[in-house]
């Protein structure tokens, strides 16, 4: 099953973030806590863990890459 | 997805990295949430904010959320204060019961528009947290009180384990970035809670760096502090929280930080913590035992 990852609010002011970069790629298998990017905040530079196992399939954003809560970031097939 | 956006100012150095575990740090919003409380994690945006709702802890800021106040170095609102809410120092204790604290830190907005400056509701929490969690040891995070002493001696007969008051940056930076506060009042208030509260009451403060301080100016500020005993100081980046707050002028290297830990030391502290994340209530609850079971 695909599962989607979503940008989660990292700040609780700010809803628009800089994505910095991929932790993972596509085709690696994520474990629930592993860090799967790196998203740069008002304040820090926040590491998003995965809150599923499975492998990385999509990543649909970029180093630079403004992103938004919500935003679709990145698939993971569980299974 | 990708728009057009201002590249952000100075690069964070790798330091500023720290990790978020969305689920819980969603569980700890519902509750605060549901019992309608402020955390100066959340108000003031803190890089630290991942890691301690992640396990559970949280310093709660009462009387807000909105400050008379307009510090430039704050991330939290100005604004017009809102009424009292005598049944928040209540839900604080419930908040402390239900997250199982054994330390808690209360901090609170300023509010010159109380005839009490926002003592009184202090106390309130003091006694609702005594009341409900007798163990909990209890840290408080004042305001000047603009160097009120009545205001001062309310707090102090509470009997929190620990008073800390922020002298926030060196003598010549203060008033670039502290509004109706001066580091005179400041050390006033610490050096007036130093002589009248109890032997095992600590004194707090912290300061944050990458204002534009010099050396011989944070030395002289620890000299300013030890000649009136406060036991405790906390030194952290200060990080700008957004393009209308004072200019952040450098992320201080970690040398620098080692380098005032044992200044600060040799002083005579009983405590220091000095590294870039620090913040006043960061850990809190390790740098009171440390120094009880010492």
């Amino acid at each position: 099953m695909l599962k989607e990852v979503h940008m989660p609010k990292l700040s609780p002011k700010s809803d628009d973030y800089f994505f910095g970069k991929w932790v993972k790629k596509p085709g690696d298998a994520v474990k629930t806590g592993d860090v799967l990017f790196e998203v740069e905040t008002d304040k820090v530079i926040s590491q998003v863990e995965s809150q599923e196992d499975g492998i990385l399939k999509d990543q649909k954003v970029a180093t630079g890459d403004s992103t938004k809560v919500g935003d679709l970031v990145a698939t993971i097939e569980v299974a | 997805m990708k728009t057009e956006k201002e590249e952000p100012a100075l690069k964070k150095p790798d330091w500023l990295k720290v990790t978020y575990d969305q689920k819980k740090v969603d569980q700890m919003n519902d509750l605060l949430s549901g019992l309608k409380l402020n955390t100066v994690c959340a108000e003031a945006n803190c890089p630290n904010l991942g890691e301690c709702f992640g396990s559970g802890s949280a310093s709660f800021i009462i009387l807000g959320p909105n400050c008379t106040r307009a510090c430039r170095f704050c991330d939290i609102p100005h604004g017009h204060p809102k009424e009292v809410d005598l049944f928040e120092p209540l839900r604080v204790a419930q908040a402390t019961k239900k997250l199982g604290l054994s330390h808690v830190v209360i901090t609170s907005v300023d509010r010159d528009d109380l005839p009490d400056l926002g003592a009184d509701q202090f106390v309130r929490t003091i006694k609702a947290i005594k009341e409900l969690m007798p163990h909990t040891t209890i840290e408080v995070l004042t305001p000047d009180f603009q160097g009120r002493e009545d205001c001062l001696d309310k707090v102090i007969a509470a009997g929190p384990d620990v008073f800390n008051h922020n002298m926030e940056t060196v003598r010549r930076i203060t008033p670039k970035v502290r509004n109706r506060a001066t580091y005179d009042t400041s050390l006033h208030v610490l050096d007036y809670v130093k002589q009248h509260a109890p032997k095992d009451m600590y004194v707090k403060t912290g300061i944050m760096l990458g204002l534009g301080e010099k050396d011989e100016e944070v030395y002289q500020l620890m000299d300013d502090l030890r000649a009136i005993d406060v036991d405790f100081l906390t030194i952290g980046q200060y990080v700008q929280p957004g393009p209308k707050n004072y200019t952040m002028r450098e992320w201080v290297p970690m040398k620098r930080y080692q380098k005032y830990y044992k200044e600060a030391m040799s002083r005579g502290f009983k405590f220091v913590a000095s590294s870039p994340l620090v913040r006043s209530s960061y850990k809190a609850k390790e740098e009171l035992e440390a120094v009880e079971n010492r």
